[in-house]
């Protein structure tokens, strides 16, 4: 074990010093990843192979913090110290002073303590100043708009953590039905996870986070233009690339107002035998006035692909109704008394 | 068991703060950040069930009669990958937690620490306890 994981550094090392001049010549790249010097292995029918179960965890951030201006890149004593400072916070005992909002305890929670082995300052790898790009005129309307409604008539803007009349007003997430896309292939908490399983004209992508698989045809069969939350998803391969498109949302989970016209892209490139060059690329005219793209580094998974069959004891769902509910009859009560 | 349970421990992660997080039930709407509870007490019972675990445990009251909580934990994928299983923490096992308490009251809270009778964390790694970051496998691994 102290071999596999001294190994493991030894490589995370080497192809993080590859990775970062790779990817700083790419900053402007639409592209997956260029000429890899790597050849993918074979599946028997003859695409690229990229089975396995890929661990995606990582603690950069998803935009650049803004004391770092235009750097594009950590150094490694910055490295040492953010990797340190996660290593320290998973060996010291948690400060139960300090109120984190988290459903779990930090300390049980599972979002690694690497920095994206390209060095990145931020996930986002374009636009180069690593920040989403700004919103359309129309979709800052549309948020402002919102905003107002929440608080329309002098409102408060609603109970702590959100309105509970129904769990029709909880979140998708919330009640185990979906993360929907893109928010499930993006690092969070815990269950950064997903296997990819292939067969000839089709590959398959489970991901842990929540419990769903979607079956991506290669063939170019056309989009039947059903909308779902995960929407409709259809592959090919450009070299050693797995390259999806995504449509067809029902934009009930609208990542940051972007939904229904939302067409992503990814691109799979295994770079390594032990390494996937993974890209993610938002395009909604509606939402954003640029398309803008993420990407990191999938490492195999050092476990199996755990069944996260959430809904199994949704205790927290029913919890958050009763307090409403007990809420609501000490607020009835009060009223009577007064 | 207190050996077992700290050789057993698995690497344990803290929310990185500067990241912001979604967690999968919004704490504010279950419990209160304002009222803390440490309880005493035996465990009768781990759920080890999506999304995630619960620990029951009976809590001494001083006349000598026990009342029942219910402990919220972490999913219990995280604690595979941390080296746990639902063997792991037995029923009669003397336990503290510290946490939150649920917003109206009742006998449930957010664990934020579980502590054993020697001090010891409950699911809380350290230095030399065959944690990942030590490079030693948790009983059971390779």
């Amino acid at each position: 074990m102290r071999t596999r994981v001294l190994a493991l550094t030894a490589i995370a090392v080497a192809v993080g010093a590859l990775a970062a001049p790779a990817v700083q010549a790419q900053i402007r790249s639409a592209g997956a990843a260029e000429k890899p010097a790597f050849k993918a292995p074979r599946t028997s029918w003859g695409d690229p192979d990229l089975q396995g179960v890929w661990d995606y965890r990582t603690i950069t951030p998803m935009e650049r913090r803004p004391e770092l201006g235009d750097r594009q890149f950590y150094t490694d004593e910055e490295i040492a110290e953010l990797e340190g400072r996660a290593t320290k916070r998973m060996t010291q005992n948690p400060d139960t002073t300090v109120q984190t909002g988290l459903v779990h305890a930090e300390y049980l929670t599972d979002p690694g303590r690497h920095v994206d082995e390209s060095k990145r300052t931020s996930l986002i790898l374009d636009p180069p100043n690593g920040k989403m790009p700004p919103l359309t005129p129309a979709a800052q309307a549309r948020q402002q708009q919102a905003a107002a409604a929440r608080t329309a008539g002098g409102a408060a803007p609603g109970p702590a953590g959100g309105k509970v009349d129904s769990y029709l007003d909880r979140p998708l997430y919330e009640r185990c039905i979906t993360r929907g896309l893109p928010s499930t292939i993006l690092p969070t908490l815990y269950n950064n996870n997903i296997r990819i399983a292939q067969g000839p004209g089709y590959v398959a992508i489970v991901h842990e986070m929540i419990h769903e698989t979607r079956v991506v045809p290669l063939d170019g069969s056309p989009f039947s233009h059903v909308k779902s939350y995960l929407g409709e998803s259809r592959g090919h391969w450009e070299g050693d690339t797995l390259v999806i498109e995504s449509r067809n949302f029902n934009g009930r989970t609208n990542y940051r107002g972007s939904g229904e016209n939302l067409v992503l892209t990814e691109r799979y490139t295994k770079v390594a035998p032990d390494r996937i060059d993974f890209r993610l690329t938002f395009n909604d005219p509606t939402q954003w006035v640029q398309p803008w793209t993420v990407a990191y580094f999938m490492r195999p998974s050092e476990g199996e692909l755990y069944e996260y069959a959430c809904h199994e004891g949704n205790y927290g769902l029913r919890n958050i109704l009763e307090e409403a509910r007990l809420a609501d009859k000490a607020a009835a009560a009060a009223t009577k008394k007064q | 068991m207190t050996k077992r349970l700290a050789r057993l421990a698995g690497t344990l992660l803290l929310g990185v703060a500067a990241q912001p997080a979604t967690a999968h039930h919004s704490f504010a709407a279950e419990f209160d950040a304002n009222a803390p509870v440490t309880l005493h007490g035996t465990i009768t019972k781990l759920e080890w069930i999506n999304p995630h675990s619960w620990l029951h445990i009976d809590v001494r009251n001083p006349d000598g009669t026990t009342t029942a909580w219910m402990i919220e934990g972490a999913t219990p994928n995280t604690l595979l990958r941390r080296g746990f299983n639902r063997d792991t923490v037995k029923a009669g096992t003397e336990i503290t937690i510290v946490g939150y308490r649920a917003k109206s009251g009742a006998n449930r809270a957010n664990g934020r620490d579980l502590i054993l009778p020697d001090g010891s964390r409950l699911f809380m790694g350290s230095a030399g306890t065959g944690a990942p970051e030590d490079g030693k496998a948790p009983a059971g691994e390779q």
